[in-house]
């Protein structure tokens, strides 16, 4: 193989490669394929909500025959999966390129625009106003360019074939509001990736009053439930659910205090958020020898039991005894659905009952009982007392590093939303000619069918006017001018 | 207390009231009148011919005075309404079904009055006073129990961030009522060319601007809610259908402005996206009746 031929093999792969870049670097800028991403998500997030609702059941209802879609339809968690996953990431990825694309170009506009323009456009804008004066171009450029920076525009002129060209501007920085904003979206989505990787969250901490539970998660904490209260308003209704809580460390506390829902409980970064609460039962479970298996609470709404599925229930398994213990509390509701409970158990009764755990087998049925509280009873070998009724409350516990990047993504999109919407970059472009009495300016605005644009052009050339003491004349093509809603040209007193 | 929710109660019947004539005068406003003329000729073998012609003609301008005047009535009584009920509770009625449209028929008036006012355009009250009138009739509709004052649950209680949140969502939905009211009486005005409606481009810059307070206002409820969602859950996004469908509207108005600044669709394009985002909106609003999850309890 000749030297030249290798040298053409790799032009021609460098070109291909090339090829595949620029489009896929096209592809990630097309506002078409963004729109069509966002119409996508937009579709997965609506077919998500339909799915917590009861319209897909509603469809089954009424053509059975999309029964099945319906099942898989509630089956799918859309949030977590891979098409929305890839619909994502494909966003975040196109708004950086594409921000990365529009930056050169909008920093063009903004620092070096280009100030020279055509008759044709200033004939062919919608809206446009001449201004005539018996002076030379220059001279009447100069008493232009100063009207205009006193309506805070920044001019720029250029000579031109003795004409002198002008281009005005107002609010250009806000073409980089787009940046924030855009940035935000990413840094939301970056804001969730953080808190999942490096932060944990605990939505059922189920902690009894009096008992103490680890959290875990590193934190080296364990979480003491002082008290849990419901505090209620005279006609009954609820007014606070409140844990007082200690928080300890090597067995020392580090921390007290209470949370109520809307008001949880920080330590570093770690915050406790009132969630739920419900009845507990203190019991002491000893063995034949004397050996106590277990002195705790245990919450009791965790576990249904068929013996009476209405009623708060709980489960523990008692390794060392080769047994399941479940615990049923009295019916909360006796009026709803009476023919579940086979228990019928009263006010301060418990009923328990052990099954058989593993292979080693100690009982070979499951026995179970009716206790009062502070009575003990035996079951197989085990002694089981019931101490008292308790509370217990449910905590939420999370550590979410991605906080701080949620509250600046937030700052950033409301700001550059209000920059982009309420500080429009306005443009405005001009020739100025000579003629034989002096001169005459013609100015347009950049608006194409903005009518806002040319309304805040056309008051500003009456402004113009006022200040020089000329009356300018409004040219309008179609359609209507956004002041007078003619479409001919006029010449609006002063 | 009773007798501050009873009035409350009468100001809103008389803002129905109020309501309801302005739109009837709004509509009768921008469909114009119609003029019926006979001509009768005489022709020369001494018989009489007559012709009818019927024209249509734009409504006097005291009429569509009239109109702004009754929607001014009906802000002026939903205000007295709205402020004896919160004077009644000691907040501002923002916690179920019956206060929250109460407060969004009020914002819903205010805006479409500046709106007319900005742009000088009386017709687009003929479909946005029909609405409030619609969102009125909804409130008469809604189980009596609601009209009383209840105590705030305890996962509303947060008086700063339930306050803002909620009313940027009926700030949000009023002003997409406006735009979505912009986006029909453009493509009326553009496929019948009736004379005396507003020009295309001015309906279509105002829709534009409704979605420019909207947009940001619906931005500000995400976040809000978000914020309001880690202080009492745990986790600023929950997934709650709620949440989402919020999120689906304000992708869907995403949608339409980017495509009206990038892409620059204009005048058909975009006002059908604004119908399309205002179902999204209609759908959010009232999805509390076939969603569950953690909003349920704003339901009715």
């Amino acid at each position: 193989m000749t030297h030249a031929s290798v040298q053409q093999r790799t032009l021609q792969s460098r070109a291909l490669a090339d090829i595949v870049v620029d489009r896929i670097w096209r592809f990630f800028c097309s506002v078409r394929a963004a729109v069509v991403e966002i119409a996508i998500l937009a579709l997965l997030v609506l077919v998500g909500t339909l799915r917590g609702s009861s319209v897909p059941q509603a469809i089954a209802d009424t053509f059975p025959v999309t029964a099945p879609i319906v099942d898989r339809w509630y089956a799918w968690d859309v949030y977590r999966s891979l098409p929305f996953a890839g619909i994502l990431t494909l966003l975040s990825v196109a708004i950086a390129v594409c921000t990365i694309n529009r930056a050169p170009g909008i920093w063009q506009a903004i620092a070096h625009p280009s100030v020279g323009t055509t008759h044709g456009f200033l004939r062919n804008a919608e809206t446009s106003a001449s201004f005539a004066a018996s002076i030379p171009p220059h001279a009447f450029a100069g008493q232009l360019g100063t009207a205009l920076r006193s309506k805070r525009y920044r001019v720029l002129t250029e000579e031109r074939n003795g004409e002198v060209h002008l281009y005005a501007d107002r609010w250009r920085f806000s073409r980089l509001a787009t940046f924030p904003f855009h940035l935000a979206l990413i840094m939301i989505l970056a804001g969730g990736i953080v808190g999942a990787a490096w932060g944990f969250r605990e939505n059922e901490f189920y902690i009894p009053e009096g008992s103490v539970r680890e959290l875990g998660h590193g934190t080296g904490l364990h979480v003491r439930l002082d008290d849990f209260s419901e505090v209620y308003r005279e006609d009954g209704t609820a007014l606070a659910y409140r844990s007082d809580i200690t928080l300890m460390r090597d067995g020392q506390p580090v921390q007290s205090g209470s949370m109520t829902v809307n008001n949880p409980l920080t330590f570093g970064d770690i915050v406790f958020y009132q969630s739920g609460f419900g009845q507990a039962v203190a019991l002491k479970i000893e063995d034949s020898a004397g050996q106590v298996l277990f002195d705790d609470a245990l919450p009791l709404g965790p576990f249904q039991s068929r013996l009476n599925p209405d009623s708060p229930a709980a489960r523990i398994d008692l390794l060392p005894a080769g047994v399941a213990l479940s615990v049923v509390a009295p019916d909360e509701n006796p009026a709803n659905a009476p023919e579940l409970d086979t228990l019928q158990l009263r006010p301060g009764q418990m009923f328990f009952m052990i099954r058989p755990l593993g292979a080693d087998r100690p009982i070979a049925e499951p026995i179970g009982a009716t206790v009062s509280q502070g009575d003990s009873i035996q079951l197989g070998d085990l002694t089981l007392t019931f101490v008292r009724e308790r509370r217990f409350s449910v905590l939420q516990v999370a550590r979410n590093p991605g906080i701080p990047l949620f509250i600046a993504a937030s700052v950033l999109l409301i700001g550059g939303l209000a920059i982009t919407f309420y500080f429009p970059h306005r443009r405005v472009r001009g020739i100025v000619s000579t003629t034989t009495d002096g001169s005459v300016a013609r100015l347009a605005p950049i608006a194409r069918r903005d009518w806002s644009a040319k309304r805040v052009f056309e008051r500003l050339a009456l402004d113009i006017g006022r200040q020089l003491g000329i009356g300018p004349e409004l040219h309008v093509n179609e359609p209507a001018s956004a002041l007078t809603g003619s479409r001919q040209s006029v010449r609006p007193s002063l | 207390m009773e007798t501050l929710v009873r009035l409350s109660f009468y100001c809103f019947a008389a803002a129905t009231i109020a309501f309801a004539a302005s739109a009837l005068c709004y509509v009768a406003y921008a469909i114009g009148r119609v003029r019926l003329r006979q001509t009768t000729l005489a022709t020369n073998a001494g018989t009489t011919m007559v012709s009818h012609e019927a024209s249509l003609e734009p409504a006097s301008l005291g009429i569509g005075r009239f109109a702004t005047l009754l929607a001014w009535f009906g802000v002026a009584f939903q205000v007295a309404s709205i402020l004896f009920r919160t004077v009644a509770g000691g907040r501002l009625p923002l916690s179920n079904m019956y206060e929250f449209s109460s407060t969004f028929v009020l914002l819903a008036g205010v805006v479409y009055l500046l709106f007319e006012r900005w742009y000088g355009v009386r017709q687009l009250g003929a479909i946005v006073l029909p609405l409030i009138v619609g969102m009125c009739a909804y409130i008469w509709l809604l189980p009596a129990e609601l009209r009383e004052v209840n105590a705030l649950i305890p996962a509303l209680q947060n008086r700063p961030l339930m306050t803002i949140h909620v009313s940027m969502a009926i700030l949000a939905y009023a002003t997409f009522a406006v735009a979505f009211a912009a986006a029909v009486l453009f493509l009326v005005a553009n496929r019948w060319q009736v004379a005396w409606l507003p020009s295309p481009d001015l309906l279509d810059d105002l829709g534009y601007r409704a979605v420019t307070i909207g947009f940001p206002a619906m931005s500000l409820v995400l976040i809000l809610g978000s914020v309001w969602a880690y202080r009492a859950w745990g986790t600023y996004w929950q997934w709650d259908p709620k949440e989402t469908a919020a999120l689906f509207t304000w992708l869907i108005y995403g949608v339409y402005l980017h495509t009206r600044s990038l892409r620059g669709w204009r005048g058909s394009r975009s006002a059908v996206i604004l119908l399309v985002a205002f179902a999204a909106v209609v759908f959010t609003y009232f999805g509390n009746y076939v969603f569950g999850g953690l909003h349920a309890y704003g339901g009715v």
